[in-house]
């Protein structure tokens, strides 16, 4: 099959209450766009009995009622969006968020293991993961975990051999060409590199989570000290993690 | 208001009701009930909203003390459900008198049990849903989860008329199941042969089954695992195939984006028939027509 720029590769059904809509299988920042471009367009149509979409980096799906889910029709009216989509895309603007990273070595619990692997100094991995514009390709995983990328290959690093059976919650992590913030305290298998004080998922705030789809994220380094005064702050409750958005 | 309060809690009592939407492109797990045909079902026999919430039971039920008197029902798993030990049966609506004690016995069939209560719940709702969240469950639905001791408190309602859904419209819960599917997006990406081998075997419900997934046995013989897919949305009812070859049927709490292959998609009847099998019983899929 052939693709045209801005056209979907293929919509396929997914079941009896879902579609997926592919494009060219491939971790790409142009092409994820894409994905969030008909996501927002869609949504913004309002599809008859949409519940959700999952857009992922190169996918998009679509889960609908059941009831009401018509397929054919459905698939014909997404591939009449289509065209539009592009002209719609210039409107959509990506939030942009700069957000802080402490790279200390209490927080960065595999520095030892990175620089020895990447034969780089812990400045020169600090200055090259703060350096960059990352897209937040997706959220999965866990709520509000997002996969930033992409990396410059100069850190790429293989995943643990033996996953960390406790992730502290908040740790900056590293893995092939991504990078994350774990939202919570769970077993992992990504490079820690540092932490980040606010919080990637907070259940009592609305809205809960940090990142969303599209966010275009850099990261700032700070010390410790900064650290647990943005950490004290969000606690007290005068700092809000909005704070975070440069633009909108 | 009806207060109930658990004096045992049983092996795993939830309160679910149809899940948390619209939040997974943050990576929040859909939720719910397991079994959506029996949770709606038993809110209609006490004149609930299909979206309340119920009571989810697992094999092993609980023993629950009713303040007041009010209305339930019960629908899905035969878990030999008796009030003041009197042998009581699922889906109909049932009379509870001030100081009655629900308990169950012997898991007869199926896996899970749905107990409706007539009135409006009172319990603390995370992203418009009641259902326990399976990340931080006692912080974001501290009431979701049934321990011993747990209360719950219903707003009460005028009493209904009494119904009984017609034996010919209960589902069963045989030992071997056949499950419709539908094909996964990557099923005309895997081995001719291995998809033979997925609709000959008869695979058994592993050990590792929960709310997330069920893992079926043995692994597909012979199975050539492909590259590394790009992670995509799943939902549950999805069949993933692991590396070994070993499908994995995502259900309520799976997590929203995979990297397996999809072989096939379970149709919603075999999804709720799914939720009421467990470890041991026996499994064949069956194509289902698009």
């Amino acid at each position: 099959m052939e693709t045209k720029p801005g056209v979907p590769y293929d919509i396929i059904p997914y079941g009896e209450q879902a579609l997926l809509i592919r494009f060219e299988e491939k971790i790409d920042a142009a092409i994820n766009q894409k994905v969030h471009q008909l996501d927002a367009y869609i949504k913004k149509n309002r599809l008859k009995g949409l519940l959700y979409t999952i857009p992922a980096y190169c996918s998009l799906t679509l889960v609908f009622d059941v009831g009401i889910f018509q397929k054919e029709r459905t698939i014909d009216k997404i591939k009449a969006f289509i065209p539009n989509v592009s002209d719609n895309a210039s409107q959509l603007k990506s939030r942009r968020l700069k957000i802080p990273v402490c790279y200390e070595s209490d927080f960065a619990l595999d520095q030892d293991f990175i620089t020895q692997t990447l034969q780089m100094s812990w400045e020169d991995v600090i200055r090259m993961h703060s350096q960059n514009v990352y897209q937040v390709y997706l959220l999965g995983f866990l709520p509000g975990f997002a996969y930033l990328g992409s990396l410059p290959e100069a850190l790429r690093m293989p995943r643990k051999a033996v996953i960390r059976q406790k992730v502290p919650k908040g740790s900056v992590a590293i893995a092939g060409l991504q990078t994350g913030i774990y939202p919570a305290s769970v077993p992992g298998g990504w490079q820690i590199i540092g932490a980040c004080p606010i919080p990637a998922f907070a259940p009592q705030q609305d809205p809960p989570f940090l990142f969303q789809s599209g966010d275009m994220v850099s990261f700032e380094p700070i010390d410790m000290e900064k650290h647990l005064d943005i950490e004290a702050k969000i606690a007290a409750g005068t700092l809000h993690p909005n704070s975070w958005i440069c633009n909108e | 208001m009806i207060n109930l309060l658990f004096e045992k809690p049983g092996l795993f009592t939830s309160v679910q009701d149809l899940g948390r939407l619209a939040y997974q492109a943050f990576g929040v797990p859909v939720g719910g009930s397991m079994d959506r045909f029996s949770a709606k079902m038993a809110n209609t026999l006490v004149g609930n909203p299909k979206e309340s919430p119920v009571l989810e039971i697992t094999l092993l039920g609980p023993k629950i003390y009713f303040l007041e008197a009010c209305q339930i029902a019960l629908c899905g798993a035969d878990l030999s459900p008796s009030i003041n030990n009197t042998s009581i049966q699922n889906w109909e609506t049932i009379d509870i008198k001030a100081g009655d004690r629900l308990q169950f016995g012997k898991a007869k069939s199926g896996c899970r049990v749905y107990l409706a209560i007539r009135g409006e719940w009172k319990v603390q709702k995370w992203l418009d849903s009641a259902s326990l969240a399976s990340l931080h469950p006692e912080l974001l639905t501290p009431q979701s989860f049934i321990r011993k001791g747990s209360s719950l408190s219903i707003e009460s309602n005028s009493v209904i008329e009494h119904q009984v859904l017609p034996r010919n419209k209960r589902p069963n819960y045989p030992e071997l199941l056949e499950l419709g599917v539908y094909p996964g997006p990557e099923f005309e990406s895997i081995a001719r042969e291995s998809i033979v081998h997925f609709f000959q075997q008869t695979f058994t419900v592993g050990s590792k089954s929960d709310r997330m997934g069920y893992q079926l046995e043995p692994a597909i013989s012979g199975y050539k695992a492909g590259a590394q897919l790009i992670s995509s949305g799943v939902l549950p009812g999805v069949i993933q195939l692991t590396n070994a070859g070993q499908p994995i049927v995502l259900m309520a709490d799976a997590q929203t984006v995979g990297g397996y292959p999809r072989i096939a998609v379970l149709d919603r009847r075999s999804r709720d028939a799914m939720a009421q099998s467990k470890a041991g019983d026996r499994i064949r899929f069956r194509f289902q027509k698009t």
